[in-house]
């Protein structure tokens, strides 16, 4: 929720957003356009990731599980049982998603002891890097190798390549998720949980049944995550179990930190940004980038914990923003809650 | 009957390491109330310690009474300079320690040139008890990690710095008021769990290679560690590490070992959900 | 052991940096351009190798003897009248960063060919870049586990029947009848030993027992003991670097040896002996198209040995079990195929190159089996002494491949 000032800014940088990236591959050459298709895919995924943490406060250092599970499912469909439609796969990427998200919410959420952070934040990082172990480590799944030639999408009689197809299917699904979610954020689901960011206590008191709602909106996530998944199986042309693991969980994390929990087109600016300067730098320094993408990481943590969005909407206007304590000795309820009418 | 005893040496080795990385883990955990995902790096950074003694042409074991010390140091400049503003923000020190972890690991990949790097044993060779063969190097680093546990215990329980350790862990205002300076133990605990981790690293450098990514291993294990033994004891350090030592070398003489892989954390994260404090909840040093 | 050149690519660079002008354009690869005075129109020629990684120690010795050849092949003049163009980029032993920077190759430098990949699951990333979604030529330098028939992919390296044919009888004579198949989990040594295990049994062997371990794994406890109760005789290993140098060392030190044990890898060659002290592999037995000591039997080899040592002094050895040996293969078939075809068009090209033929080559001769885009060479096994190889057989004349 935002005052309406920086609402106006917010949807002010979505539209600009949009228009920019529907006539951009007018100007790119097409392995430029490939690039940016594939930025669009994870930007589905940091967005899965911002909906969990910055609207439910979970911290899920394991968004890739769905991603790479949904990934690998629709590479098995195509490998065995030769079905690439596009009415089949992302559907049951989306599904994939969403029932692993479950059963991984069931178990870390619901029950007699709601958990503490950090053992969701945990129990979300082992999901992930167990998933890996197990991808890598199952010849069926292809092991390290992974799945690969996977067939291209297809669409009844017409193949979806990469390029200038997938570059607009791609927006179009990004485009119709991040319409979904902010109508998500905004309803009364939204509101409800806004009110778990401020105090969970109280939301319970009142007989909000907190942990459901919390299960609910990291189902959706994971379905997102999933559709994410099976859009950049059939993009990349195969699947391997770094999909799954920890590193791709974690810097999906840190692409949203980058951009800004918390606002949902903060997820979208951090990946662009990110990637972007990956593209440009990494090239041209490939062993010192991830250091400087670290220390710059480390720097926004710090000084800047709102991200490149904060530019836009200071944190004092977002409501219920999680972020650092004031410096001091530890307590308790770690967390430092800024209550924002 | 070889096969058993090989297998017991085999939990002994594994956990005696496990039991290293996490009690420096689980002691900043249990005090600072962060879960520092640099420990890792840590241990990188012991065994980076080493290979560069090898690389030198300088005595390998010196390299490995200078690891610790080395990253106790490093580990105290960050800690005066980013660590202690993550106290009290468990979420956000997992992000940045992730993000300084990061750094290192990339730093060190670039040093090495990406590539693996094998590092000789100070003690090569075996010798046999019986049918059993018994590598010189691997019991070493037995005998090496008990000294040091039972140091660390002693240390812990018996001297004034130990006491103060205790009572920052047990209740931090009350040390305060008691002019004990949090500050200073932080720091000092600090820097001494990340000495655990260096010294880990450096003895387990010769057994495994030399790469950047060595150090994810050992966080990953070591967090379910933490986490099951009960943060901020030493038994629950040790009973945490134990477990995870023990299923790790034991299930794959059991199972396929690419399922003993998966059930080792499976079984942990279960463990953890079923007994939320760990498994030694309600005791401390 | 404990290499004391750390190949970074500054330093890479630095050690070639006679060689005409290699630079980092700021674009990621690395390219080589012609030489001052030729003429323009360079055939563009890609090469995706594993730089750093794992793999890295292959991946520099491949982009090396690549760099030999092109400097070679400009200075007589270049292939039908045009100078060659190389660009290298990185794989890092790591599939999406392979993908992403094939992808350029194919899509920003449109090269006219790539060579490159070299663990299988490398090629099988790339290979759809390359070949389906690119058009391209791809020419896979490495030995592998067979099967790969896709056309436009042409084979340089050993195949299984290359390999293992005359090599398990040799080493059932001076081994054992009894055979432990360990090995890394993906597609290589899977296909490597259903075929090894045909052969294995009709020459009179048994495989005890067959297992397949995580990459990263390098705890082989287990493994040892299985393979010490139950006297297992010999060790066809297909564990691959991280894992084989501590499960070599904790063979070694079970005593695998000492009691007549045979260690035997297929990939074994100079670079990976340095993986562990010379000691511990004393015995070990490879079957590859190239040793260093081939040099003394072939001149041909002895020239393109010398001169790659004199390039490129230092740790990364030009050997056949690093795709070097292939990768030069390669390059001079695919050379002789341009010069017939008289064009660089993919089509024609692979025409000529399905029967092309050449005379000298690491090893020997050379030659394409028609239709089936494999290579035919000869094979020598060598046994590990001291730090070096030492020759105990040689093929009878060029092995069929028999792929496709």
């Amino acid at each position: 929720m935002l005052k309406a000032s920086a609402a106006t800014r917010v949807a002010v940088l979505e539209l600009a957003l949009l228009v920019v990236f529907a006539v951009l591959p007018a100007a790119l050459q097409e392995f430029r356009v490939v690039f940016v298709t594939r930025v669009m895919i994870l930007a589905l995924l940091a967005l899965s990731f911002d909906l969990v943490w910055g609207f439910a406060g979970i911290m899920s250092f394991g968004q890739a599980l769905f991603f790479g599970a949904a990934g690998y499912t629709v590479a098995l469909l195509a490998r065995d049982a030769g079905i690439t439609s596009i009415f089949v796969v992302l559907p049951a990427a989306l599904g994939v998603g969403l029932v692993l998200a479950f059963v991984v919410a069931a178990f870390l959420l619901l029950g007699r002891h709601p958990p503490s952070l950090t053992f969701v934040a945990l129990g979300t990082l082992t999901g992930s890097y167990a998933a890996d172990r197990l991808a890598r480590g199952w010849y069926y799944l292809g092991g390290q190798n992974g799945i690969p030639s996977i067939p291209p999408m297809t669409a009844g009689p017409l193949q979806i390549t990469e390029g200038l197809a997938y570059y607009y299917l791609a927006l179009a699904v990004l485009v119709a998720t991040y319409a979904a979610c902010r109508f998500l954020v905004r309803s009364q689901l939204g509101l409800a949980l806004a009110g778990v960011r401020i105090n969970e206590a109280r939301m319970a008191f009142f007989g909000y049944r907190v942990q459901s709602l919390k299960a609910i909106v990291f189902s959706v996530a994971g379905a997102i995550g999933g559709l994410a998944g099976g859009l950049y199986a059939f993009h990349e042309g195969f699947v391997w179990p770094n999909m799954l693991g920890v590193i791709l969980s974690t810097q999906i994390v840190l692409y949203a930190l980058f951009g800004g929990v918390g606002t949902l087109i903060g997820a979208v600016v951090g990946v662009v940004a990110i990637e972007i300067v990956s593209f440009v730098l990494a090239d041209a320094y490939p062993t010192i980038w991830p250091i400087i993408l670290g220390l710059l990481l480390l720097l926004v943590i710090l000084f800047r914990p709102g991200g490149l969005i904060s530019v836009l909407v200071p944190r004092r206007e977002r409501i219920a923003v999680l972020g650092l304590a004031r410096l001091g000795p530890p307590s308790a309820q770690a967390e430092a809650v800024d209550g924002a009418a | 009957m070889e096969g058993a005893i090989t297998a017991v040496f085999e939990v002994l080795n594994f956990g005696a390491i496990m039991i290293l990385v996490v009690l420096g883990l689980g002691v900043i955990a249990g005090m600072m109330g962060i879960f520092n995902f640099a420990h890792g790096e840590f241990v990188l950074l012991g065994a980076y310690t080493v290979y560069l003694f090898s690389v030198w042409a300088l005595p390998i074991w010196l390299g490995m009474l200078v690891a610790p010390a080395v990253v106790a140091a490093i580990a105290l400049v960050l800690e005066r300079l980013v660590i202690r503003r993550f106290y009290a923000a468990p979420v956000i020190a997992m992000l940045g320690t992730y993000a300084i972890g990061l750094v290192i690991r990339e730093s060190v990949r670039g040093l090495i040139g990406g590539l693996y790097r094998a590092v000789p044993e100070p003690l090569p060779g075996s010798f046999d008890i019986g049918a059993v063969h018994i590598a010189r190097w691997r019991l070493s680093i037995v005998i090496v990690t008990a000294l040091v546990i039972v140091g660390s215990y002693l240390l812990l329980s018996r001297t004034g710095f130990g006491l103060r350790v205790r009572a920052a862990l047990e209740n931090p205002s009350l040390a305060r008021a008691s002019g004990i300076s949090t500050d200073r133990v932080y720091a000092a605990t600090f820097a001494f769990g990340a000495a655990l981790a260096g010294l880990a690293g450096a003895l387990v450098v010769p057994v495994f290679s030399l790469s950047a990514d060595l150090g994810i291993r050992f966080l990953i294990q070591g967090f379910l560690a933490v986490m099951l033994g009960g943060v901020g004891s030493f038994e629950g350090s040790v009973v945490g590490a134990g477990v995870i030592g023990i299923l790790s070398a034991a299930l794959p003489w059991a199972v396929a070992p690419v399922l003993a892989d998966v059930l080792v954390f499976v079984i942990a994260v279960v463990l953890v959900r079923l007994w939320p404090r760990g498994l030694t909840a309600g005791r401390t040093v | 052991m404990s290499e004391t050149s750390h190949v970074t690519r500054r330093r890479f660079l630095q050690s070639t940096a006679w060689m005409s002008g290699a630079i980092a354009p700021g674009a990621g690869s690395w390219v080589v351009p012609p030489a001052w005075g030729q003429s323009g129109n360079p055939i563009k020629v890609g090469i995706a190798t594993d730089l750093t990684g794992a793999i890295g120690y292959a991946g520099n010795a491949n982009a090396n003897i690549a760099k030999l050849l092109t400097k070679e092949i400009n200075a007589k003049g270049g292939v039908i009248g045009r100078p060659i163009e190389l660009l290298i980029e990185d794989t890092a032993s790591n599939e999406s960063t392979a993908v992403a920077n094939v992808r350029k190759l194919i899509q920003r430098d449109k090269v006219d060919v790539v060579f490159g990949g070299i663990t299988s699951s490398m090629r099988n990333a790339i290979k759809d870049v390359i070949v389906t979604r690119g058009k391209t030529l791809y020419i896979y330098p490495q030995l592998y586990e067979g099967k790969e028939c896709t056309p436009y992919i042409f084979c340089t390296g050993p195949t299984p029947a290359q390999q293992c044919d005359e090599f398990i009888p040799w080493l059932i004579k001076n081994g054992g009848k009894r055979f432990a198949l360990p090995s890394a989990n993906y597609v290589w040594p899977h296909v490597l030993n259903q075929y090894a295990r045909k052969v294995i049994e009709s020459s009179g062997g048994e495989v005890i027992f067959e297992e397949y371990y995580p990459l990263d794994q390098v705890e082989y406890s287990a493994t040892v003991n299985k393979i010490m109760t139950n006297k297992v005789d010999v060790v066809f290993n297909t564990v691959i670097p991280p894992g084989v140098g501590p499960f070599f060392k904790q063979l070694y030190e079970a005593g695998f040896q000492k009691r007549g044990g045979r260690l035997s890898c297929v990939y074994y060659d100079e670079n990976t002996l340095n993986i562990n002290a010379p000691h511990e592999i004393e015995g070990l037995a490879s079957c590859l198209d190239y040793f260093k000591v081939v040099t003394k039997e072939d001149a041909p080899s002895g020239r393109i040995q010398a001169e790659y040592d004199k390039q490129f002094p230092g740790n990364i050895a030009f050997a056949a079990g690093s795709a070097a040996t292939g990768m030069y293969r390669g390059l001079k078939l695919w050379e002789a195929a341009v010069n017939e075809a008289k064009s660089v068009n993919r089509d024609p090209v692979a025409k000529a190159l399905d029967h092309a033929k050449i005379s000298e080559g690491p090893g020997g001769p050379a030659e394409m089996v028609p239709g089936k885009r494999h290579c035919k060479m000869r094979m020598y096994t060598a046994v590990a002494k001291g730090g070096t190889y030492e020759l105990v057989a040689r093929s009878k004349g060029l092995v069929d491949p028999k792929e496709c």
